[in-house]
């Protein structure tokens, strides 16, 4: 087993993968940015270094230095940054450290999407139809060709993309042009890669995911499936385990789709098969995820298996011992994701310094986060603050207690998603489990909320008391620079 | 006394009350006429008060930092809050300055000054926090002045756009 591991990324998963990395004996490493020196899982690691690069938590090279000089056995890359960058895992290879995450070769393999699309469906596996040729912005016209052959609604994706960035859905050809453009425009920004390739749109669709894990010995088992479909620009906003009203039929067929697909790529470690579902139950695949993903609580929840710990062993080249027959889904699991951000002024990023932040407690209630009272939330990096995941025997307990803990999350300084939630889990489709990628459009945003009128009473109350408070509280005070002469604002 | 009307999620309430320093956190407030007995918390200075009792019901509670909005346990509630003691006033949502809500990068510009435009208009895109973000038109009006250009990186609280 490794001695020593570095961990490559920051805000909750680095504080995920850390607190694994202790519970499993072995030395962590934390790597912190100048402005991020107070963050938390710098705090709770063994050990810390500063970045200098300007490039931060992207800086492959400074970063396998310092994993060189300090003597670690492995890097933990997390999601996101250096995760699925086959020429990082190519230097740690190099370097004879260990990437815990899949191998470079598979990696590459996995890189280019319409590669991986047409190689599964050579295999006989569905996949959403798409263009077998990659974008670049200047072949707009030949990309408004093959949109034109596809037909509307489709989906432009990034070939180097994932985490529903550079993503954009267009309903028809008069959106095309401007969609592409930003598309290009984010892609090169996020990924360094501005080519795009397009996708039929399955609307009204379900997001299923598979979890799997695998040794480099061959063996392979899934853990059940997730549902993602409750998104906001393709990033997943809650995920449940198991996915709700999927027939024994349909739940079977998807898992043994994932194990397809896995075997085909020669898929390694702890990853994530992504499956669309349509109206009629069919399922297409889209994506492989070589990594650990933001929703593994849910399946950590219902499977009780530790998925960084047994990620952490395999990349040790560990044989999995966990056999098929031995994986047992029980109850039910959701996790909500987050954000600092406002859902009620157009989900701006909302930055700023948490003044109070008491977690939800009780039982099956789980909160990974990497913020505390006084915590300063930056701009520049993903807006996800938290993640609040519960379980329950069955999907009413579950969602019963998801609401509860939602209720007792306090967090103030900042704005946050979470008020988002408290609507949406009320919704008739939700509670039904009926819902697709659309529910997030809803009409839940703009109805007025059901309250009864005596809390309406009592909350005016509670406002007209803060009020006043505050302005008992202001003392007039003249800013110096008004002080010479008549001016008077009327804005301040 | 302080006399504030307060309009919740749409619906308005006349609330008469009096704070005063050691009421040990109790007082009455006359809430449309009818008496309530309120326990809060004795709070020193601007920070708003995060719990209340009203009546036997107990709150908990947490505000933005101008007081347009509050979240209890059920969720999100707007607010609108006009003192009924002071000479003149000014509802927050005739202000038409756009102020950066961010720190960030302007992006894009889709308005120049003079232009015409309308509530919910997107006016400029400001990137942060790896996103894009629209900045929507608070109130329609024409662009009075318009202090930003591409490229620029601007602070919180900058007045971007003035909508008149």
């Amino acid at each position: 087993m490794f001695k020593k591991v570095l961990v490559a990324n920051r805000g909750v998963i680095a504080v995920r993968v850390v607190r694994a990395l202790r519970d499993m004996g072995i030395w962590s490493v934390a790597l912190y940015e100048a402005g991020d020196r107070g963050s938390l899982h710098v705090r709770l690691a063994d050990e810390c270094y500063e970045l200098t690069s300007p490039l931060g938590y992207m800086d492959g090279a400074e970063i396998l230095d310092i994993a060189r000089r300090v003597g670690a056995d492995a890097i933990h890359p997390g999601y996101g940054f250096l995760a699925e960058r086959a020429d990082f895992i190519r230097a740690c290879e190099e370097a004879g450290i260990v990437f815990i995450g899949p191998p470079s070769e598979v990696v590459a393999g996995l890189s280019s999407k319409i590669g991986a699309l047409e190689r599964a469906q050579r295999a006989g596996l569905a996949v959403a139809e798409h263009s077998s040729q990659a974008f670049r912005p200047e072949d707009f016209d030949l990309l408004e060709a093959e949109a034109e052959a596809l037909g509307f609604p489709l989906i432009i994706k990034a070939c180097a993309g994932g985490r529903g960035r550079a993503t954009r859905v267009v309903r028809s050809p008069k959106g095309l042009k401007k969609a592409v453009e930003q598309a290009h425009a984010e892609a090169k920004i996020v990924f360094g890669d501005d080519r795009l390739f397009l996708e039929r749109a399955i609307l009204p669709c379900r997001f299923i995911d598979v979890q799997l894990l695998g040794d480099r010995y061959g063996n392979l088992v899934h853990l059940g499936e997730r549902d993602g479909s409750l998104q906001r620009y393709n990033q997943k906003l809650l995920a449940e385990a198991p996915a709700p009203n999927l027939t024994a039929e349909q739940r079977s067929q998807v898992l043994g789709m994932a194990l397809d697909i896995a075997r085909l790529f020669n898929f390694q470690g702890v990853g994530t098969i992504e499956f669309l579902m349509d109206r009629e139950g069919q399922f297409y695949f889209s994506e492989i995820k070589p990594r650990i993903q933001v929703e593994h609580p849910v399946t950590e929840m219902v499977t009780r298996v530790d998925l960084v710990k047994e990620q952490i062993e395999l990349a040790a080249g560990k044989r999995l011992t966990l056999r098929q027959e031995d994986v047992r889904v029980e109850g039910w699991a959701m996790q909500c994701r987050i954000n600092a951000e406002d859902p009620w002024n157009n989900f701006l990023p909302s930055p700023g310094v948490l003044r109070r932040f008491r977690l939800p407690g009780g039982p099956n209630v789980r909160v990974d986060t990497y913020g505390y009272s006084g915590c300063e939330v930056p701009v520049r990096y993903d807006p996800i603050l938290a993640k609040v995941a519960v379980w329950g025997q069955d999907r009413s307990e579950c969602l019963n207690r998801l609401r509860r803990a939602l209720q007792d999350f306090a967090i103030t300084g900042l704005q946050t998603n979470l008020p988002l939630y408290q609507r949406i889990l009320d919704e008739p489709e939700f509670i039904r489990g009926e819902y697709t990628t659309q529910l997030i459009w809803g009409s839940w945003k703009t109805r007025p909320a059901q309250s009864p009128p005596e809390l309406l009473r009592d909350l005016a109350v509670a406002a007209a008391i803060a009020y006043v408070m505050r302005h008992r509280a202001v003392r007039p005070t003249v800013p110096e620079r008004f002080q010479s002469g008549w001016h008077r604002s009327p804005r301040w | 006394m302080s006399r504030v009307k307060v309009t919740i999620d749409g619906q308005p309430f006349e609330i008469e009350l009096t704070l005063l320093p050691g009421q040990n956190g109790r007082l009455k407030a006359v809430v449309n006429g009818e008496l309530v007995e309120v326990i809060v918390p004795e709070v020193q200075g601007r920070e708003p008060i995060e719990w209340i009792m009203v009546g036997n019901r107990p709150y908990e509670l947490s505000f933005d930092a101008n007081l347009r909005w509050l979240r209890a346990y059920d969720g999100l509630h707007a607010l609108e809050i006009q003192d009924l003691e002071a000479v003149v006033t000014r509802p927050v949502s005739k202000d038409g300055r756009v102020k950066a809500p961010i720190p960030g990068l302007i992006t894009r510009v889709m308005v120049s000054e003079g232009q015409e435009v309308v509530a919910g208009q997107p006016l400029l895109v400001l990137e942060a926090m790896k996103m894009e973000n629209e900045i929507l038109a608070p109130r329609s009006g024409v662009v009075q002045s318009l202090n930003a250009t591409p490229g620029r990186g601007v602070n919180l609280g900058e007045v971007l756009v003035e909508i008149v």
